[in-house]
């Protein structure tokens, strides 16, 4: 059974949903969904105290849709493995934080610490999200794990800071130390980006499709070779993602490596320079 | 076996059947900057590979590619690959790949099947970079790119084995020397737009048939006596009539039971729309009786007469 929460009106604290997901709550009845236990601030609640619950459409695979305005609720999606969940509205912190599999839609902004660790499935933002989205949970020492991250609208900063595999994707622009610290996969930017970009990168791609840095810090260097193979494939990739992203194939990237400073070979791919 | 109770066009078809075995194997998509450069790394991948007998494998260009079918949107060659194991195929396409393909200007190299099981392409040879080499998730696999002094060698980390068909095969029964020639040519040619299928003797064709055993202890196989025109009057088994002056065998090798039926057919009409006039009198196909290999391909099932 899928099912469709509308949030009554906005929670006076902070509402923790980690472990409501699609698949858990498609086996429950509309009373057994309305009986999980929420924390809100430092008590429990009953989800029905917080939303109105009733089924919604069959699809492929289990589904929860959420209305409202849903700012104050943290943990969203939290460990995903599959199904899917439709947020017509903002969220909070920790949006797919840990998620492996299955997609994630919200329509609205998200706010810190989203996509965390994130091993696998889609997560995409229609519109804005805080700082360190695609990045560690405090003390762990890898970011992003896999699957890809799509956010519309802006970042705020340390996004994607110690990523290690998957796609990141930005169309709006970034804050500041974007990147930082990259250990591998891919990271595009649609927009401007903020100072420090790639401070520390390791390994790993950083593409600015949009508006390029005026100039490589000093640890990077450029390379001078023909990229065509590899670029025609990664340009393919993201080609998907639209907007400026899309015809990526018929421009043709400067490259430039490092972060020397850290010992790294990761790339920033620069076009329209 | 070699009943004669079919003709086509005045073309005699043998009532006998190709005996064909499983094999591993995988098909490989190789690009470069132009055609002529893929086609070189091809052909250079895909040399000495006529017989598992002694070559490892068995290996050929299935087709030519464009743009819009390669990964990297330049032109490339889809090569086939074959092996009697899964670890002889890996090993083969592991120093095929690494002389002929990583060491050919411009090229890259990837897997050209999805499913089955994985064995290595790029994933060992990504330690020529020297630990220069890049990895980059790209459509959900693994790509290698190794510092190469014209660039970038792209490789893709794996490819796919899957159960394959070798062996499948026709005679030609012809006049002379010439007028085989020109039949062979004219069914490898019709055989060759037959996909998932390679014909891996030279131009597509063999003239040592062999058949198991030798004199010899230490041969496992020996020259098809029964079918050589020089031993026509002298062996008691020969397959061959007075009027038959020169022999040539098609050997296929394909990703499916099905794709060996489709080229085997389309070489069998090839040969029959000749006629007999053209020199190619009778086909026949080798066997060793139906008792080795599983699948049987009968050359008057696959002109779609009954059994």
């Amino acid at each position: 059974m899928n099912w469709h929460l509308r949030l009554r009106q906005q929670p006076a604290l902070r509402v923790d949903l980690r472990g409501l997901l699609p698949t858990a709550l498609a086996a429950l009845d509309a009373a057994g969904v309305a009986q999980q236990r929420v924390w809100h601030g430092n008590e429990t609640l009953a989800l029905g105290d917080l939303f109105d619950i009733k089924p919604a459409p069959a699809g492929d695979a289990p589904q929860l849709h959420f209305e409202g305005n849903l700012s104050r609720v943290d943990g969203l999606g939290w460990g995903l493995e599959a199904g899917l969940i439709v947020v017509e509205g903002s969220v909070g912190d920790h949006l797919g934080t840990q998620m492996r599999g299955g997609e994630i839609h919200v329509l609205g902004d998200a706010g810190d610490l989203a996509g965390c660790e994130m091993a696998g499935g889609r997560l995409g933002i229609a519109g804005s999200v805080g700082d360190f989205a695609a990045s560690p949970l405090p003390g762990s020492m890898d970011g992003m794990r896999g699957g890809v991250l799509v956010v519309q609208g802006r970042a705020g900063a340390r996004f994607a800071d110690r990523m290690r595999r998957g796609t990141a994707v930005v169309h709006g622009d970034v804050g500041d130390f974007c990147a930082s610290r990259l250990v591998a996969g891919t990271v595009a930017l649609g927009g401007r980006c903020g100072v420090h970009p790639a401070y520390g990168m390791r390994r790993g791609s950083l593409v600015f499709a949009g508006v390029a840095p005026e100039a490589a810090p000093l640890t990077f260097v450029p390379t001078r070779h023909d990229l065509r193979v590899f670029w025609a494939l990664l340009a393919l990739e993201l080609n998907g993602h639209g907007g400026v992203f899309a015809g990526l194939a018929q421009r043709q990237p400067q490259r430039f490596v490092g972060d020397l400073a850290a010992g790294g070979q990761g790339e920033w791919l620069m076009l329209g320079r | 076996m070699t009943e004669r109770g079919l003709a086509v066009n005045g073309v005699a078809i043998d009532d006998s059947f190709a005996e064909a075995f499983p094999m591993k194997a995988t098909r490989l998509v190789i690009t470069a900057h132009t055609l002529a450069w893929a086609r070189h790394a091809a052909v250079a991948a895909t040399g000495f590979a006529t017989s598992v007998i002694a070559c490892g494998c068995e290996a050929g260009i299935e087709r030519e590619l464009d743009g819009h079918d390669t990964p990297d949107g330049r032109p490339g060659i889809a090569v086939l690959i074959f092996a009697m194991s899964g670890k002889e195929l890996a090993k083969q396409v592991e120093r095929r790949v690494g002389q002929c393909v990583l060491t050919c200007p411009t090229t890259a190299v990837y897997a050209g099947l999805q499913e089955g099981e994985a064995i290595p392409l790029g994933k060992n040879l990504r330690f020529f970079g020297d630990g220069w080499q890049i990895a980059k998730m790209l459509g959900g696999q693994r790509h290698w790119r190794i510092p190469v002094m014209d660039g970038e060698f792209v490789a893709q980390e794996m490819t796919r084995v899957v159960k394959g068909v070798g062996g499948g095969n026709l005679l030609l029964l012809a006049t002379d020397t010439e007028a085989a020639l020109a039949g062979a040519e004219a069914a490898v040619e019709a055989m060759r737009h037959v996909p998932g299928t390679i014909m891996p003797f030279p131009g597509g064709v063999v003239r040592s048939g062999s058949k198991v055993g030798s004199k010899y202890s230490a041969l496992p196989a020996s020259t098809n006596d029964a079918y050589c025109p020089s031993l026509a009057t002298l062996v008691p088994h020969s397959a061959l009539t007075p009027e038959i002056g020169c022999v040539l065998e098609i050997v296929i090798d394909g990703l499916s039971e099905a794709d060996v039926a489709a080229s085997m057919r389309a070489g069998l009409q090839a040969i029959t729309e000749r006629g007999a006039a053209a020199g190619v009198l009778r086909v026949g196909a080798g066997n060793y009786g139906g008792k080795l290999g599983p699948f049987h391909f009968h050359l008057h099932k696959l002109l779609g007469v009954a059994a």
